[in-house]
């Protein structure tokens, strides 16, 4: 895994139940998980789960719906859009035109990707007036437009160079200047079919004469002018005006039926307004010429593996999808990106929206889940008798710090403990009924329990209450690894806490721990079950994974949230069986008894091998 | 106006079952001219108006492997994305970035087929999880909607239309999927479907073809008359396969290389396709399993590079970072050009051993020519558009060009295959028919009757060994026709010939930038209500329903609804 051990990840339970309710083609299949949601387990190992678990702090919560929301169940909206490079705020009116790229200097290398500079190849011996010539290189693998041939002759504007230099460094015609030659060869094309009206000329050789065959862009065009042509010869013989979009007007009845009618050849040919099928390579047709496939034969033959270019390095050359060697490759002007504002896709809420100053990373809006939903972290029992300081979220500990328990390494068959933490981000007190697969799902069966499946947790109340009120204790955990809490822990928690069923091993102001106890699956069948061999083990079928579903109850003010009530209408179901708010909000008139459930998984490790 | 005459013909289609051309064109009622139709489009504004802001599209062609997605009028996609395992991981998943992850080979899973995980669907659904391909489909979508449409909800205040290019037999829960996310999660009005055959037509600036579509898991040939499809063909000899086979080449050139104590090579999926897109080839002269074949009309070039080819055994040089330990295997040129020979030509099976579902890829060309009537057949088999991922294999498209017409020439357009004991009668026969073929060719090279006969079919032989009888006036005639009407290009047909196209997004790219509108067109109420069952079930839409769907109704949207929407080629 790339996250490292321990892990927790969230699910989002669009995943099931769709934000906008489409009935009828899924009406069959509503009913079906509604029936058994208490039986049905989450398997982390379905492939299906790796799109609907999140990390907490890439999720968000839509207060209204009093819904956990994945970037699944947003909506987004641009804000702005700018360069990430050079981050310049790109107006709205050019992205199109620019085709979202950057248009100032800013250049991928189409090898690496990396960014690009702008270098001077300049001869000190005889230095130019512009310090020219430059050239864009990748600082990484330093490959530079040298090696297609185009130099620059000015360090700005690249883009507006680049797009006139072809590689080898012969001129690009721009557009323009491609359509007025397409319109003078064709006129010539004419000229010379009537000349000669023999008809037996070959047209494909007649253009192909100067600059070989047609680029991808080249044809595109020719082929959306021939369309646009005969389009226009077709509606400039109606009387009507050619604007004329409406579908019921005589003329175009006639030319529809004319379409319709006419199903020989002769008739057709007697019509001149009947569309015909492009005849030229002006026109877009191309032949088929068996040369070019030769061509790129021996050219793979003679100059081998480091001349072709890889799936990716070709993906990534958008605008031209027929490219297969080295030489031909461009470097890409980097990608714009947004600022986008995210909106509950349910109720339009906004959920989040950056400032829209680019260099500024604050936001204006921002319902995160981590401020909603209590973090769930685990960590191995064995690692906590160490003296060293015990931060109140364990998340933030890396593994490397416990040497002696290797998360990498779990010992299948011998029960390991793990300490299953969770610290409360409400300001109300919850009470957690926790609850998992006894065996884990998957091909290495590991039994998992938790000792203690239902606690409370506090409320996360002022820091300074607590210190007040409460026993003295909490204080240090909440402050993280103060020198006197952290010296009571250490000492503490070999003889204070005891690993028994149903009781919690720890509490804090707003976080308790529980324990978890496991035992690590075998990765291969033991001896004398008669499993047969199955293989070897997939990528990450060794990791632990724990699903762990979880439920909070708690009472929270109403008069915060005005709208509780109208939760009750429009809630979904509220996956995994969160349905119990509106029932609790007729209860209390200022306080509301709400539920919320969702599953999560748990990486405990990796299981070795025996 | 005249985009919808286009639009009629373009998107009409029938599937297989009626291939005779006066039947396509045909239709059942006759057009009536709704009252009320034109006074309210004339009401809400003038015609140019709703093309505006109601009319954005947005360009999708989902593939097998690829989704391809971008705006109209646009030569090359935004976006191409993949569907590989990397792009399935859990979000915060970041170990493609891992250096040494890119070091490790990845193993295949237990019991997934060849190339699984890089698929988007497949069409054999009921292997199909359907909930993971909606994920996939919809973290796809996800990804070009944000990272490269970056569309701008200020100015265009609804969501775009989209304009999907499927292939003709997509299954319709895949249809029904793909429309779900795209109306539920990006809230397109509208969702226009095109058949891709129909869109590589378009790209090739024809109006007529034989579509070879080497795709994926399987290839397909189809054949379109006039914007139609008219029939299909299949075989599973496609990409799939094809990369299967190199995965079996590299497999046994690295064996060979190691000590043969050593552990058998597993080279993975990734390795194989980019050995296959890198440096794979195709012999583009055909080695006919039937050794007859007419050198006549090869061309020259060819010959001359398969000397060249012969005379050093050059061999290529490929890495493999991701062995453990790395290595690099020397594999002959030659035998980089093996798998094509092997997965799509099947050169080491008799034909005979073949089943009907894995024929060679000429030989299904051939077999849907000749199930075509004559006259579409004349179009078609001068209009062979190769398109397809793994088409793009140099010399593969050279050699099923010369293949089918070693073939065409051997066999004529003969359904049957043996004569038993009359086969040395009917090979005078052909034989007879193939020289005098020869002869009127070489006479008949400065005779523009030949050459650009409208009606085009063959003259029969019997009656045929002397020159039809020039008629001045038809000499006439066709001369003028030459000057006013189409070029004599257009008309080309009787022999085999390849045409490039541009493939199926570029062709749904000038389509929706034309403004053609297509027959199935679907609304998102519509769908949200009834979802595919809403559609009528008729294949053809006559041309009153069709008015009923068009522009004529933008300007009075909500007013009168939509007498039905039909689901064309995929009902």
């Amino acid at each position: 895994m790339a996250q490292p051990f321990p892990y927790t990840y969230y699910s989002c339970d669009c995943y099931d139940s769709k934000v906008t309710s489409i009935p009828a083609n899924r009406s069959s299949q509503q009913p079906q998980p509604d029936q058994d949601e208490d039986e049905r387990n989450f398997d982390p190992r379905n492939p299906r789960s790796n799109f609907s678990l999140y990390p907490i702090e890439q999720l968000l919560y839509c207060e209204d719906c009093q819904q956990i929301r994945c970037p699944r169940c947003v909506s987004e909206e641009t804000q702005n859009w700018y360069c990430p490079s050079c981050l310049f705020e790109v107006p709205s009116s050019v992205i199109k035109s620019d085709g979202h790229r950057c248009s100032r200097n800013c250049y991928n290398c189409p090898v690496c990707m990396s960014a690009m500079t702008v270098s001077s190849l300049e001869n000190p011996a005889e230095p130019s007036p512009t310090g020219g010539p430059y050239i864009l290189a990748c600082p990484y693998c330093h490959w530079s437009t040298v090696e297609t041939g185009i130099e620059f002759e000015k360090h700005t504007g690249i883009t507006a160079q680049l797009s006139r230099v072809a590689n080898g460094g012969k001129h690009l015609p721009t557009q323009k200047e491609r359509e007025r030659e397409r319109d003078r060869r064709k006129e010539l094309e004419n000229r010379r079919s009537r000349d000669l009206l023999s008809g037996s000329e070959d047209s494909p050789g007649l253009n192909r004469d100067d600059d070989g065959p047609l680029t991808h862009e080249d044809l595109y065009s020719n082929l959306m002018a021939f369309y646009k042509a005969q389009l226009a010869a077709q509606s400039s013989s109606s009387m009507y005006s050619p604007h004329d979009l409406s579908f019921a007007s005589p003329s175009s009845y006639s030319r529809l039926l004319l379409s319709y009618s006419t199903s020989s050849k002769k008739q057709k040919r007697d019509k001149p307004s009947q569309m015909r099928e492009a005849a030229s390579p002006l026109e877009g047709l191309v032949l088929h010429d068996p040369t070019t496939d030769t061509a790129a034969i021996d050219r793979i033959r003679r100059e081998g593996w480091s001349s072709t270019l890889s799936p990716a390095q070709k993906l990534s050359q958008t605008n031209h999808p027929t490219i297969r060697f080295t030489d031909e490759l461009r470097p890409m002007a980097s990608i714009l990106c947004t600022k986008r504002g995210k909106r509950c896709r349910s109720c339009r809420q906004y959920l989040s929206k950056p400032e829209s100053k680019i260099t500024s990373t604050r936001y204006k809006i921002k319902l995160l889940a981590l401020n909603h939903i209590p973090r769930l972290s685990l960590r191995a029992l064995s690692s906590v008798s160490t003296p060293t300081a015990r931060p109140s979220s364990i998340s933030s500990m890396p593994s490397s710090q416990n040497p002696e328990f290797d998360y990498n390494n779990l010992r299948p068959g011998i029960p390991t403990h793990f300490l299953l933490h969770l610290s409360n981000p409400l300001f109300d007190k919850i009470r957690v009924t926790l609850a998992t697969p006894s065996v884990t799902p998957g091909r290495i069966q590991s039994r998992v329990t938790i000792l203690c499946p239902q606690f409370e947790v506090g409320a996360n109340t002022d820091v300074w209450d607590d210190a007040l009120t409460g026993p003295g204790g909490g204080v240090s955990a909440a402050s993280g690894g103060a020198g006197a809490g952290g010296g009571k822990y250490g000492g503490g928690a070999s003889e204070g806490h005891q690993i028994e069923a149903g009781k919690i091993w720890d509490r804090g102001r707003n976080w308790t721990t529980v324990v978890l106890e496991v035992v690590p699956g075998f990765a291969k069948p033991l001896a004398g079950a008669d499993k047969e061999e199955v293989g070897e083990l997939d990528e990450d079928e060794d990791v632990l994974e724990i699903p762990i579903f979880v439920r909070l109850e708690f009472e929270a003010d109403v008069g915060v949230e005005e709208r509780g009530l109208g939760d009750s209408r429009g809630s979904r179901g509220g996956g995994g069986g969160a349905g119990g708010a509106g029932g609790g909000a007729g209860s209390g008139e200022t306080r509301e008894k709400r539920e919320e459930a969702f599953w999560t998984v748990v990486g405990a490790g990796r299981i070795a091998d025996v | 106006m005249s985009e919808r005459k286009v639009s009629g013909s373009l998107s009409r289609s029938a599937r297989g079952a009626t291939p005779r051309l006066q039947d396509l064109g045909t239709t059942p009622e006759s057009p009536r001219t709704p009252p009320f139709l034109r006074s309210t489009s004339s009401y809400f504004g003038s015609p140019g108006a709703g093309s505006r802001g109601e009319e954005e599209y947005i360009v999708i062609e989902a593939g097998a492997r690829f989704l391809r997605g971008g705006f109209p009028g646009e030569s090359t996609p935004r976006c191409t994305l993949s569907f590989g395992p990397d792009d399935q991981r859990r979000a915060g998943d970041y170990r493609p970035w891992d250096p040494e992850y890119n070091q490790r080979r990845r193993k295949r899973k237990r019991g997934e087929e060849w190339g699984e995980d890089h698929e988007l669907y497949r069409t054999d659904l009921s292997q199909v999880d359907m909930g993971l391909v909606e994920d996939k489909f919809e973290r796809a979508m996800r990804e070009a909607y944000n990272k490269y449409f970056l569309l701008d909800h200020k100015l265009d205040q609804k969501a775009r239309r989209v304009m999907l290019a499927l292939p003709p037999r997509m299954p319709q829960p895949l249809i029904s999927m793909m429309l779900d996310v795209l109306f539920g999660n990006f809230q397109a009005p509208s969702i226009t479907l095109m058949s891709s055959p129909v869109l590589s037509t378009v790209a090739a600036g024809l109006r007529s073809a034989l579509i070879v579509d080497i795709g994926w898991a399987e290839t397909t040939v189809t054949s379109v008359c006039e914007y139609r499809e008219v029939l299909e063909r299949r075989t599973i000899r496609a990409g799939k396969l094809l990369s299967e086979e190199m995965a079996k080449l590299l497999n046994a050139e690295i064996d060979d290389e190691n000590e043969s104590d050593a552990p058998k090579s597993d080279v993975s999926f990734e390795e194989a396709d980019e050995v296959l897109t890198r440096v794979g080839w195709c012999k583009p002269r055909p080695k006919n399993r039937n050794t007859m074949y007419f050198p006549a009309r090869t061309s020259p070039i060819l010959e001359e590079f398969v000397d060249a080819v012969e005379a050093p055994e050059p061999s290529i040089t490929i890495p493999f970072p991701r062995a453990t330990p790395p290595t690099e295997v020397a594999v002959a040129f030659t035998k980089l050009s093996k798998p094509a020979e092997r997965a799509l030509f099947a050169t080491h099976l008799a034909l005979n051993e073949l089943d009907e579902h894995e024929l060679p890829v000429p030989h299904v060309i051939y077999r849907a020519l000749l199930a075509l009537p004559m006259d579409v057949r004349r179009i078609c088999m001068s209009r062979i558009v190769i398109t397809g991922g793994a088409s793009k294999l140099p010399g593969l498209k050279s050699r099923i060009l010369a293949e089918l017409d070693a073939m065409v020439q051997q066999r004529g357009w003969d359904p049957v295959r043996s004569y038993g004991s009359a086969q040395g009668h009917h090979d005078a026969v052909l034989r007879q028919r193939r020289e005098n073929i020869e002869l009127r060719r070489e006479e008949g090279e400065d005779k523009i009757s030949e050459s650009f006969n409208p009606d085009g079919t063959p003259a029969p032989v019997p009656a045929g060994l002397q020159d039809p009888e020039i008629d001045a006036i038809d000499k006439k005639l066709k001369h003028v026709s030459l000057r006013d009407g189409p070029p004599p290009t257009c008309y080309v047909g009787g022999e085999i010939r390849g045409v490039e196209t541009l493939g199926p997004w570029v062709g749904a790219s000038l389509a929706t930038q034309l403004r053609i509108k297509g027959v199935v067109e679907i609304d998102r109420e519509r769908f949200l209500k009834d979802g595919l069952s809403g559609a009528t079930r008729e294949k053809e839409v006559s041309v009153t329903q069709r008015q009923s769907m068009g522009p004529g109704l933008i300007g009075a949207k909500g007013a009168s609804e939509r007498a039905s929407w039909t689901l064309g080629v995929w009902a």
